[in-house]
């Protein structure tokens, strides 16, 4: 099967069209089914993945409009593997647990819709096929927030719409700039981004193009100051919507500086390390203390996911790759814990129709089973050993220890603050009498509630205590970047600062 | 051998396991035999490789699996078990099998008895990660492990409320865990930092490969790390200023308190320095650093122990002194008798733990030594186990402490640093004192307990066996401190006392006796015939200073607790609302409003449309003759 990414592209796609004459009492079955193959695919293309290739494999082009250079160009690494399969599975998980009544065959395809596009921007390798999917896989959300989210929900589903979208737009200039440049030096139109590879910049356009690719990024991840639509968007949304956002929307964003940023413009990059630095630090602090401040648990975890993020992007400007390989697992690990844990809020709010700490207290008692799998998405989140989000934390720390010191102390300290505001969590809402009657008869977790936690809980701590099977072709693309960045570079500021594992094999 | 260690190690997680599938189902008393039996298996099994690594003198490497694998760095899982890693296994494996059967008797009532050994048993699994890995990144793993567990531990009657710190220091135990958790974070950063520096200086994390290459690397580097490292020993071995959390985390079930907070997890970090001795040697400055910090909590912790009257913080206090005499020994480079201490000291202050845990058992939870008093009638054995306890902390004639304790007091005069030396003396002093105050008040004098109409009682006879070995070792431990410092010396850099010390050994040590025995007279006159309290003193500065803890919880609540929470809500409500979200909003409002404005121009009027094209003409043509005369 040659063509498998096409297929998991468009099969959701496709069977998200057929879905429209499916009945509505089996849409939510037909959905399952339907994510439960594209996850199956998924795998299937992890095992045919040879993880000693750095490279780009099952690569697929077929040029669409070929005096422009423009083409169906697709095909996946190390880097993205993991995040397509990450994709899948949350909207597996989503899916099983998902507790929306109202529209559910909407709901579904809508869904269904919304893979497609996220896949197709973690295959993509033509700028054009990237920056379509990237654009529409703000539709489905729109959509979910918009008609299945709380009161604000118009408010926060178009702000969320807009803010991304202007920062894309000033992205797509960016693109056409590089495709204008490119034509210039060769002679012919391209939007392949390994063509674009190829193509050494000055330093003063490098950081130009950095700047335009950063807004439509930085938004996307997103980064202070920029974060503000994100407790609007998760605030408002349904637990689906909260679901897919964190565990995937947002990795596109820091997918994006290692896709495009970091290998595009080397000598921009390991300038702009300061500045990322400093930005992603006051995204771990900062976020960190509002999340403490917050009332309502659901947005504790939406700031948590600003503080966690902070952590990856500075992992991806690490230039080594500790780092940098730390950064994408971090991203799997961000994605599967946060997704677990707005999964978690999805499931008291559920009962009791109110996410406010102060109307909980005493759960553990009566929801033990619920505690417990909080329980383990805590520590998880809070980075301890053993667990999915130590590995990533880690590296990232290790591989910026490189860099700066001083700043990766101001970074661990979210391992501190991180505890800080998670614990608080647990104790408001798990520990202490039950003050509130409404408490008393809470049910545990039903099956449907633990079938979908229960394999996020194994793969926390699977991934935890063997990681190797994650981080070795992740490892290995990530070296071959940074060698090949390594060569490209033309200041020796970046060709000093770029740091070629000595484990490398070579270029791509 | 390789099985015995994977049996050692192993065996206490299959036990945590299997007690975790009856978490939520009600007590079952095999659940606690079960992990029990398992827990002294491993303690067979460590026991028998001590003796292997004792015969042979090899020690045994294994590696189970890679864990982490990145660019350059490679952490496997891998195990070795020398003649360090060995005594702390024996000394952990002892006590937590001791204190798993002590708690089938003491948890007897308690609804969350399975997930009380599933909880104790993890952190046994934990500790025992921490002692035998054989790097760095590995000993962290157990580092947070029994962080964890310690959280949960203490932790564990969770549903109580929260009160005053008036009515209860520690608040309440889900606040005490808490707080135990963050602190300790603290101080893992400061470890994480020293992990960074040894990874990029030396490009491994394994024991060996960074010790052999220490002779390469620069001064600043090995100060820095063994710095960080420090900083990490610091928290979990709750030495100034991150202490208030330990006497806190007696809110935990008293089993808790004598294996994770006395004996095994609060000594980790005296174990991290030996471990590491090989940097700590290299960095004299931070050495003289740790071994001046260790005698002042030494004394500092003793201090506030004097006053104190609920019976499981005086333990506490006694154990935060302790370590610092443990932290003074391994300062001045006497490794094995730091090691030494910690193996005596988890014997007598476990024992001495659970015996203040069958008082508790016997006083319906009530911990106020004021209100006990004369129990040595109806807690005969307790009273024995805490006495023998008692006297082998205060450093007494043939019992473990004074060998323990007194080689460290020495050790302190042999390098010269007599202002360690004195304070150390004086609070042998101390230690004799609040030792014997808490067993006089709880033990003699007048029966205080019966206003309260409390019927005391003797624990199961099980339990009194169970903890029996203890006794033995906290009287008996010393006697082998020759064999055991041929043992870890084999390993461990020796410490011999000067020609000079030599000589004077016997002034020396009559020196500490005459404290320790004054100690332990002055409480007798002042408490053994009964509590005759005294308002004035009670009233005193001092008096207050030290019962409050030198005002340092409170101090840390106003100037860190509260402060951060006020700042977290204005920075979310003043700036991230008010600002941040505030200027989004504004620019997008700006674009609206400008639009909404602009619209007027569309007034279908010729003549109007015909003004703004002129407008419109002449901006450009300023725009062009601008662009030319800058162009």
């Amino acid at each position: 099967m040659d063509n498998i990414l096409s297929v998991l592209v468009f099969f959701p796609a496709i069977a998200g069209l057929l879905g429209f004459v499916v009945h509505k009492d089996s849409a939510r079955a037909y959905g399952i089914t339907v994510a439960a193959i594209e996850f199956f695919l998924s795998l299937w293309l992890w095992f045919s993945f040879d993880s000693a290739n750095a490279g780009m494999q099952f690569v697929e082009m077929i040029p669409l409009i070929p005096d422009f250079g423009v083409s169906y160009y697709i095909g996946v690494d190390g880097i993205s593997l993991f995040i397509i399969i990450m994709a899948a599975l949350m909207t597996l998980i989503g899916m099983m647990s998902m507790s929306v009544t109202k529209n559910i065959k909407n709901m579904i395809i809508t869904l269904l819709f919304l893979e497609m596009t996220m896949i197709g921007v973690f295959v993509a390798l033509d700028a054009i096929i990237f920056y379509l999917f990237w654009e529409l896989s703000l539709v489905p959300m729109l959509y979910i927030i918009g008609a299945w989210g709380g009161p604000l929900r118009v408010y926060a589903s178009i702000k969320f719409f807009l803010y991304t979208f202007a920062g894309s737009l000033i992205m797509l200039v960016g693109m056409l700039f590089v495709a204008y440049v490119y034509h210039n030096l060769t002679g012919v139109w391209s939007f392949a981004i390994t063509d674009w590879y190829a193509l050494v910049l000055p330093v003063d356009y490098q950081l130009w193009l950095f700047a335009a690719f950063f807004f439509g990024f930085a938004i996307k991840v997103p980064m202070f100051p920029f974060h503000t639509w994100l407790p609007y968007a998760h605030g408002q949304a349904p637990t689906i919507g909260s679901v897919i956002l964190a565990a995937v929307l947002l990795k596109m964003g820091t997918y994006g500086f290692v896709r495009f940023s970091l290998p595009m413009f080397p000598d921009a990059s390991v300038m702009m390390i300061t500045p990322i630095a400093v930005i992603a630090i006051i995204m771990i602090i900062y976020t960190a203390m509002v999340a403490y401040a917050q009332k309502d648990i659901k947005q504790v975890i939406a700031y948590s996911s600003v503080s966690h993020m902070g952590i990856i992007m500075l992992g991806i400007f690490a230039m080594n790759a500790e780092g940098i390989g730390g950064s994408v697992f971090q991203m799997l690990s961000h994605g599967i814990v946060s997704g677990a844990l707005f999964m978690l809020v999805g499931v008291i709010y559920d009962r009791r129709h109110t996410k406010l700490m102060s109307e909980f207290g005493g759960l553990a008692s009566v929801m033990p089973k619920y505690a417990v799998i909080f329980g383990i998405m805590l520590m998880a989140a809070v980075g301890l050993p053993l667990t999915i989000g130590f590995v990533g934390e880690f590296l990232v720390l290790l591989g910026f220890y490189q860099i700066s010191p001083i700043m990766t102390i101001l970074a661990g300290t979210s391992i501190i603050i991180g505890a800080i505001y998670m614990l608080a969590v647990y104790k408001k809402s798990f520990f202490g009498p039950i003050t509130n009657e409404a408490n008393k008869t809470l049910k545990d977790l039903d099956r449907k509630e633990t079938w979908s936690l229960v394999p996020l809980v194994l793969i926390v701590i699977w991934l935890g205590i063997y990681p190797k099977p994650v981080l070795e072709p992740i490892d290995n693309s990530v070296k071959a970047m940074l060698v090949f960045m390594d060569e490209k570079a033309i200041t020796q500021e970046a060709k000093d600062m770029i740091r070629v594992a000595k484990s490398s094999k070579g270029g791509v | 051998m390789e099985n015995l260690v994977y049996i050692a190690l192993f065996a206490p997680f299959a036990s945590s396991m299997f007690a975790a599938l009856f978490g939520m189902s009600p007590r079952q008393t095999f659940v606690g035999i079960v992990a029990s039996s398992l827990l002294f298996i491993s303690f067979v099994a460590s026991a028998i490789l001590a003796y292997h690594v004792y015969s042979t003198g090899t020690s045994i490497h294994v590696t189970m699996m890679e864990w982490i694998s990145a660019g350059d760095l490679t952490i496997p899982f891998g195990f070795l078990v020398d003649q360090v890693s060995v005594t702390m296994m024996t000394v952990v494996t002892l006590v937590s099998t001791v204190v798993h059967i002590y708690s089938i008797g003491y948890m007897d009532h308690d609804k969350s008895f399975n997930r009380f050994f599933s909880y104790l048993s993890a952190f046994v699994f934990s500790m025992m990660i921490l002692v035998m890995s054989d790097n760095f990144a590995g000993l962290f793993i157990g580092w947070e492990g029994v962080g964890v567990c310690s959280w949960l531990l203490i932790g564990f009657w969770y549903h109580k409320e929260d009160v005053t710190r008036e009515e209860n220091p520690s608040i309440s135990p889900s606040w005490a865990a808490n707080e135990a958790f963050i602190v300790n974070r603290i101080a893992d950063l400061g470890m994480l930092v020293g992990i960074f520096i040894i990874y990029w200086n030396v490009g491994s994390l394994q024991y060996d490969v960074v010790f052999a290459d220490l002779p390469n690397l620069s001064s600043s580097v090995l100060n820095a790390a063994a710095l960080a490292l420090f900083i990490g020993a610091m928290g979990k071995s709750a030495q100034f200023p991150l202490h208030t959390w330990l006497t806190d985390a007696m809110e935990g079930p008293t089993p808790v308190s004598a294996l994770i907070h006395a004996a095994t997890m609060v000594t980790a970090g005296v174990f991290l320095v030996i471990r590491a001795n090989p940097i700590f040697s290299m960095t004299p400055e931070v050495s003289f650093f740790i071994a001046a910090l260790g005698t002042f909590v030494a004394f500092f912790a003793a201090s506030m122990a004097l006053v104190n009257r609920d019976l499981k913080r005086i333990i506490a206090f006694s154990t935060l002194s302790q370590l610092g005499y443990m932290f003074a020994a391994a300062g001045l480079g006497a490794y094995w008798i730091a090691l030494f201490h910690l193996a005596a000291h988890a014997f007598f202050k476990a024992l001495l733990f659970l015996g203040a845990g069958n008082v508790m058992h016997a006083m319906d939870d009530e911990l106020d030594i004021f209100k006990m008093g004369g129990l040595k009638k109806a807690m005969k054995w307790t009273y024995i186990y805490m006495g023998l306890a008692s006297l082998a902390l205060a450093g007494i004639p043939v019992f473990a402490g004074f060998f323990s304790k007194d080689a460290i007091i020495e050790t302190a005069f042999n390098e010269g640093t007599y202002v360690l030396w004195a304070i150390l003396v004086i609070t042998a002093g101390m230690t004799a004192f609040y030792s014997f105050r808490q067993v006089f008040l709880t033990f003699h004098g007048d029966e205080r307990y019966k206003e309260a109409g409390i019927h005391p009682h003797e624990m199961y006879k099980f339990v009194l066996i169970a903890m029996s070995p203890l006794a033995v070792l906290a009287v008996i431990a010393g006697f082998f401190m020759g064999g055991f410092q041929e043992f870890v010396t084999k390993l461990l850099p020796n410490y011999e006392m000067s020609h000079h010390t030599h000589e004077l050994i016997w002034y020396l040590t009559a020196i500490v006796l005459v404290f320790a025995i004054g100690g332990i007279w002055l409480a007798y006159k002042k408490y053994a015939k009964g509590l005759k309290r005294d308002e004035k003193l009670e009233n005193s500065f001092v008096y207050k200073l030290l019962a409050n803890q030198y005002y340092i919880p409170n101090f840390y609540e106003a100037f860190i607790t509260k402060p951060y929470a006020m700042i977290s809500e204005m920075m979310w409500k003043n700036v991230d609302m008010k600002i941040v979200d505030a200027t989004v909003d504004g620019i997008a409002k700006l674009i609206y409003k400008s639009g909404d404005g602009s619209r007027k121009m569309q007034t279908g009027n010729l003549s109007n449309y015909l003004n703004w094209m002129a407008i419109g003409a002449v901006l450009l043509l300023v725009v062009a003759a601008l662009s030319a005369m800058l162009g």
